[in-house]
């Protein structure tokens, strides 16, 4: 029998069913245990633990908080974390292939390497462009024939034409009022390099003004600077009775790489173990089996979360997370104030 | 070709409040708040953190429609002198203190990544 502990901490896996999903420890739910919101406990069991960080990607795990405060992070992160991105195109002319309108939603999801912190949100409505909430590029191409193409039966668009692709290292930034001294050039730009825009061949052109401002991902997607963020729960897998050899091999089987190991025992017997239950996409293939399915229980531990960020380049994952919890708490802060302001009316 | 502008799910369109408070005539020491531009993001939380408090005896939240930026969160307290408004204002305060735990071990736990490194 699942114990009242087990339903008020953990996720069961069944083989048709997830069981007690939903978080249920609020006070008066179970009697003998003391749910109210204890700020102590609270700084006691709360844990972040960082498995991996670098530039572009970050993986930690948050102990002790409830989903409803991971997922607020996570929503943050997705829709209201601001950055910037390729609003408006200007076209003085476009003979590629593409439509106009088709061109501008592709520049539009370039991710760009600008930090959006710097710069100020632009009203709807406003076209004007000021230093401190637009940056301006300037993406002008030509193809011509390849004058020194070699002529040897190579009719690769690469040696027949010149500019037959336009990447995003053709676009050109174009500083606006004091830019030009506030940053750098290596700070402005696209992400990556080499990004294909668009495909050209002999006298076709494309000459554009790209003009870049400040939004959220809840505007447009192209304004979030995430690629993903994401959590999951930690996986919890109990071998109820020891399983060896043959049965052993079929278990680690059921399971992803590197979660079930063998170890050999006392008596020379290979024995399945949990190694990393972290590894773990569960499946819950093992349930299918007939002789596993009484002997091992899957869980997930319903206050351990695996986090991870992904940024889409503009700013490091570890700050975008820390940013995120700056806005939640001014979001918290806000709604303090209004509601005061609102009662005392 | 209808839809609203994009921007209305985040910007306040002038003389809109950002929240109301209405007491709810049907039940006693209930009073609904009406959050606009707010979604999820903030109204689960809250719920969850309402909860928390054994002096709550009901929090709860809707969207009414996907297409009006705005939540309605409605809270009951168990006896008058500790008013929904009371508890709502508790539980935001620890929410802040909650977050602001957070970032300090998080931070702390980025420094110590570093200085291992």
């Amino acid at each position: 029998m699942t114990s009242i502990n087990d339903i008020r901490t953990k996720i069961k896996l069944e083989d048709t069913e997830l069981l007690n999903t939903t978080s249920t420890n609020f006070p008066g739910n179970y009697p003998g245990y003391d749910d109210r919101l204890n700020l102590e406990e609270f700084k006691k069991k709360l844990q972040i633990q960082i498995l991996n960080l670098n530039d572009t990607t970050t993986e930690f795990d948050i102990i002790g908080t409830d989903a409803s405060i991971t997922n607020a992070f996570r929503r943050i992160l997705i829709a209201e974390l601001p950055s910037m991105a390729i609003e408006k195109v200007h076209i003085t002319e476009n003979s590629s292939v593409l439509p106009d309108d088709v061109l501008a939603h592709r520049l539009g999801l370039i991710p760009l390497r600008a930090d959006a912190r710097l710069f100020v949100d632009k009203a709807p409505g406003d076209t004007r462009e000021c230093e401190e909430d637009t940056l301006i590029f300037k993406l002008k191409v030509i193809c011509k024939k390849n004058p020194k193409a070699i002529a040897d039966g190579n009719d690769d668009p690469k040696n027949l034409y010149i500019n037959s692709s336009v990447y995003t290292e053709h676009m050109e930034w174009i500083p606006i009022g004091n830019q030009a001294t506030k940053y750098k050039v290596e700070d402005i730009g696209p992400v990556f390099n080499d990004i294909l825009i668009v495909k050209l061949r002999p006298g076709q052109e494309i000459d554009l003004k790209l003009v870049c401002h400040k939004g959220i991902g809840r505007d447009h997607a192209k304004f979030s600077p995430v690629c993903t963020a994401s959590y999951r729960l930690m996986p919890e897998i109990i071998l109820k009775e020891p399983i060896y050899d043959q049965d052993a091999e079929e278990l680690q089987k059921c399971f992803t790489q590197g979660v079930i190991e063998l170890e050999d025992d006392k008596n020379g017997r290979r024995r399945a173990v949990v190694a990393k239950p972290r590894l773990d996409m569960c499946s819950r293939e093992a349930l299918r089996h007939p002789e596993f399915k009484d002997c091992i229980e899957l869980n997930k531990i319903r206050d351990h979360f695996i986090f991870s960020i992904e940024s889409a380049g503009a700013v490091p994952p570890d700050q975008l997370f820390i940013d995120a919890i700056k806005l939640l708490m001014s979001k918290c802060d806000r709604l303090l104030q209004e509601i005061d302001g609102n009662t005392n009316n | 070709m209808n839809a609203p502008a994009t921007f209305e799910s985040f910007l306040l369109l002038d003389g809109e409040r950002k929240i109301i408070v209405e007491k709810d005539s049907k039940v006693p020491n209930a009073v609904v708040f009406t959050i606009s531009k707010e979604d999820h993001t903030l109204a689960n939380m809250l719920r969850a953190q309402l909860l928390k408090d054994p002096k709550v005896i009901f929090a709860g939240y809707k969207i009414p429609h996907p297409l009006e930026n705005k939540v309605i969160l409605r809270v009951q307290t168990a006896s008058h002198e500790y008013s929904a408004v009371n508890a709502m204002e508790n539980a935001i305060k620890d929410l802040i203190f909650e977050m602001d735990m957070l970032e300090d071990r998080v931070k702390s736990a980025i420094a110590n990544r570093q200085s291992a490194e």
